[in-house]
């Protein structure tokens, strides 16, 4: 089972204690403090000071405009179950499902495995070359990422699809209006399948070779080896980049802005979108720090559930 | 003990980074006051970059040594709200904003900007102001927020030559039947492609309010907000009936729809196909005549003033009048937490004076919202603008207050379920009235 370990953890356990006695801790707390204090600091005035704000916040019918904005109230739950019970709200948590279902779950990893494993394979030929076109979208600066796939998908007949399309006589389409759900699915898969390349390429390499040579001279098939060998042996790793890719899809923004702005008709408005769109461009702080609670809780839930599935330590 | 050197060497270097922070915003040119101005459109920063050396010699000549720093920032209106907002609560915001009158409730009611009562009650230019016009800037707590600096009529622009090549009656329609059947005359010579783009739907933004929506509803219905009260009534007739007249647009196929489902709906439609006669006819505001057709527009039209002209907007019955649409265009506004609030101010007037204005609004294509401007030039040479400073006085208005940005939100959510086939009028009306309730919530709701 691949386990991956916290560092302290690891240190506090396989560590001998390195001057043994009474005035040992005394003496090490300082450097302790040194070590971990600013990460710590940064950690707790960047991450758990805004997250708990964000809570009170959402607590609160705070706004950015208006004459509310000058007294904001306490309104208990209020804002969450206006939220769950709005229709937009919950399309958004549904758009956001489809495209990290389809995004990151389905297409990141497979095709990601499918390069690592290529790669990984002796008698492939370029590796460099292949290895560095798939790595080439997660290095592109996200607004070039973006501007990139607006040009491809633009609407008009100089758009990179609509000249390919036209090469056999089909009309410009609007790709972004038509299929807007599918455009960015395709651009975030694009987008994320060098990152999955690059942990099942590491994973695979401490698949033990043995055990698949051995398989093989058993008259395995090389489907059956993947399937029954290679796939449990990497199956910390998956489950690891799975949460990792779950979590950041569900927090993508720009790279969609940038293309629909959750349109159009709201058919690509992500839970990230929405809360957006209410926090800042309705400045309803309150509305959107709730929403944004929400998320939070939906992730951590699927992240437990990865952790379970994985039996990874983290 | 070794703390203390270490404690003490990190609060010298917080001390120095502050005192470095802070000379970075002081003016190094002896006792010169240096204000900043923002603007967020192209023909706005060129304008005023143009502007400032006279400002600043004018102040020399009264003995102010005031420096003005423009912030070029060009950006669309729902980016320069969510910026602006955050500069707002930073009290970083630049001392004179130049903002679109539609958002002045909203930072006004928040305690952002400066009232302005007292400097326009000493200001001789304030008695050239409409009458009209300063009514409409008096927000619903009594005070002036921000300093409106020109205006626009908004009208219906047609393709004068297109229609008249087809054939086509180019009478002023007057009710949205005659309307309505010009435009499917349109529509049947052209392609059976879309004739008219009114803004709607999410796409468009606050657009859909202001520019698309509201005029509409003015000319049935001019009871939907009361400034006594700040109060919206939702139950006032004209919101079903307008909803009505999106509904039937959109099933008649006389609006865009897929282009206004665009991520930025004014390109493919004003932007593209308006200048090249496949969208014959547009909801526009004076600034077409500059900002977005004319010879340094966004989509320059040749010979605009021949091809284009405008109808007003049509009486929804038999019987009634047709109208322009007056719309409050861009004001200044100086942020509560300026320190130079008197000098922000002195600038503000300047812009908004003579010909320093008449200069801007030939640049925006604009109508003025003061008497002493339609003989200035460069001004006085447009005679697009200078009619429409005149149509002015007698065109619509209906001035409202806080909550119009959730109005807004709600109208633009309504108008897209028509625009998705999935809601006629009554239920997009229906869906709106559930909507803005919500968003407005119970105090600005009657």
């Amino acid at each position: 089972m691949t386990s991956i370990t916290s560092a302290p953890a690891r240190a506090a356990t396989a560590s001998p204690p390195s001057s043994p006695g009474r005035r040992g801790p005394k003496r090490t707390w300082p450097l302790v403090l040194l070590l971990l204090g600013p990460g710590a600091a940064l950690i707790v005035l960047f991450i758990i000071v805004p997250a708990v704000y964000g809570l009170y916040l959402s607590f609160t019918n705070t706004q950015l405009t208006g004459f509310a904005a000058r007294n904001p109230q306490w309104v208990g739950i209020d804002n969450y179950t206006y939220l769950l019970a709005s229709q937009d709200f919950l399309s958004s948590l549904g758009q956001t499902g489809q495209f990290v279902l389809f995004s990151a779950i389905i297409g990141q990893t497979v095709l990601g495995m499918v390069a690592a494993i290529l790669l990984s394979r002796p008698w492939v030929r370029g590796k460099g070359l292949f290895g560095a076109a798939v790595l080439m979208p997660m290095i592109v600066p996200e607004v070039v990422a973006s501007l990139t796939w607006a040009s491809v998908l633009s609407n008009n007949s100089a758009g990179t699809l609509n000249r390919l399309t036209g090469l056999f006589g089909a009309d410009p389409t609007a790709w972004l209006q038509v299929v807007p759900m599918v455009s960015i699915i395709i651009v975030n898969v694009w987008r994320g399948v060098a990152f999955a390349m690059i942990m099942f390429q590491a994973a695979l390499e401490d698949v033990p070779a043995e055990l698949i040579e051995a398989a093989r001279m058993d008259g395995a098939r090389a489907l059956q080896i993947f399937r029954h060998i290679t796939l449990p042996l990497i199956r910390g790793p998956v489950f690891l980049y799975l949460l990792l890719t779950t979590i950041s899809t569900v927090g993508v923004f720009g790279l969609v802005y940038f293309l629909t702005q959750g349109g159009p008709g709201g058919a690509t408005r992500l839970a990230a979108i929405y809360i957006y769109e209410r926090a800042l461009q309705f400045a309803q702080i309150g509305i959107g720090s709730a929403a944004s609670m929400i998320l939070l809780a939906i992730v951590l839930v699927l992240g437990l559930v990865y952790v379970r599935l994985a039996k990874v330590e983290v | 003990m070794k703390r203390t050197p270490v404690i003490a060497a990190l609060m010298a270097t917080l001390v120095a980074a502050g005192g470095l922070t802070a000379c970075s915003s002081s003016s190094g040119d002896g006792d010169a006051v240096t204000i900043s101005i923002m603007e967020t459109k192209q023909i706005g920063i060129d304008a005023v970059k143009k502007l400032i050396p006279g400002f600043e010699a004018e102040m020399k000549k009264q003995g102010k040594n005031v420096k003005v720093k423009l912030v070029g920032d060009v950006l669309t209106d729902p980016q320069f709200v969510t910026k602006i907002t955050q500069q707002f609560i930073a009290g970083e915001a630049p001392d004179v904003i130049d903002l679109g009158d539609s958002m002045v409730p909203g930072f006004a009611g928040a305690g952002y900007l400066t009232p302005l009562d007292d400097y326009l009650d000493k200001w001789d230019g304030w008695d050239h102001y409409f009458p009209h016009i300063q009514k409409a800037m008096v927000r619903q707590d009594g005070n002036i927020y921000a300093l409106v600096h020109d205006s626009g009529v908004q009208n219906f622009f047609y393709r004068k030559d297109i229609l008249t090549q087809d054939g086509i009656d180019t009478a002023q329609p007057k009710t949205w039947d005659d309307m309505i059947s010009r435009l499917e005359q349109v529509k049947a010579k052209n392609g059976d492609l879309p004739p008219i783009v009114i803004p709607a739907g999410t796409a468009w933004g606050g657009g859909s309010w202001g520019e698309g929506f509201q005029p509409i509803l003015a000319g049935v219905d001019q009871n939907y907000y009361s400034l006594k009260t700040g109060k919206w009534d939702l139950k006032s007739p004209g919101w079903e009936q307008t909803f009505d007249l999106y509904s039937t647009l959109t099933t008649k196929g006389l609006l865009p729809v897929q282009d206004l489902e665009n991520p930025n709906p004014w390109e493919p439609t004003k932007y593209d196909k308006f200048p090249a006669g496949k969208l014959q006819v547009a909801a526009q505001g004076t600034w077409g005549w500059k900002f977005d057709w004319g010879p340094n527009g966004a989509t320059p039209i040749d010979g605009l003033e021949t091809k284009v002209d405008t109808w007003q907007y049509p009486a929804m019955k038999s019987g009634g009048e047709t109208y322009g649409w007056s719309g409050l265009g861009s004001s200044y506004g100086i942020p509560e937490k300026s320190e130079h609030k008197d000098e922000a101010m002195l600038l503000a007037q300047y812009l908004s004076s003579g010909k320093p204005l008449a200069q801007v609004l030939v640049a925006s294509g604009a109508a003025p919202v003061r008497d002493d401007i339609a003989d200035i030039k460069p001004f006085a040479d447009e005679p697009k603008l200078v009619q429409a400073g005149k149509d002015l006085a007698s065109s619509l208005y209906v001035p409202t207050g806080d909550g119009s940005e959730q109005i807004a939100q709600a109208v633009a959510n309504a108008t897209e379920l028509i625009l998705q086939g999935k809601a006629d009028g009554k239920e997009a009306y229906d869906s709106f009235v559930k909507n803005a309730t919500d968003l407005l919530g119970p105090t600005l709701v009657k």
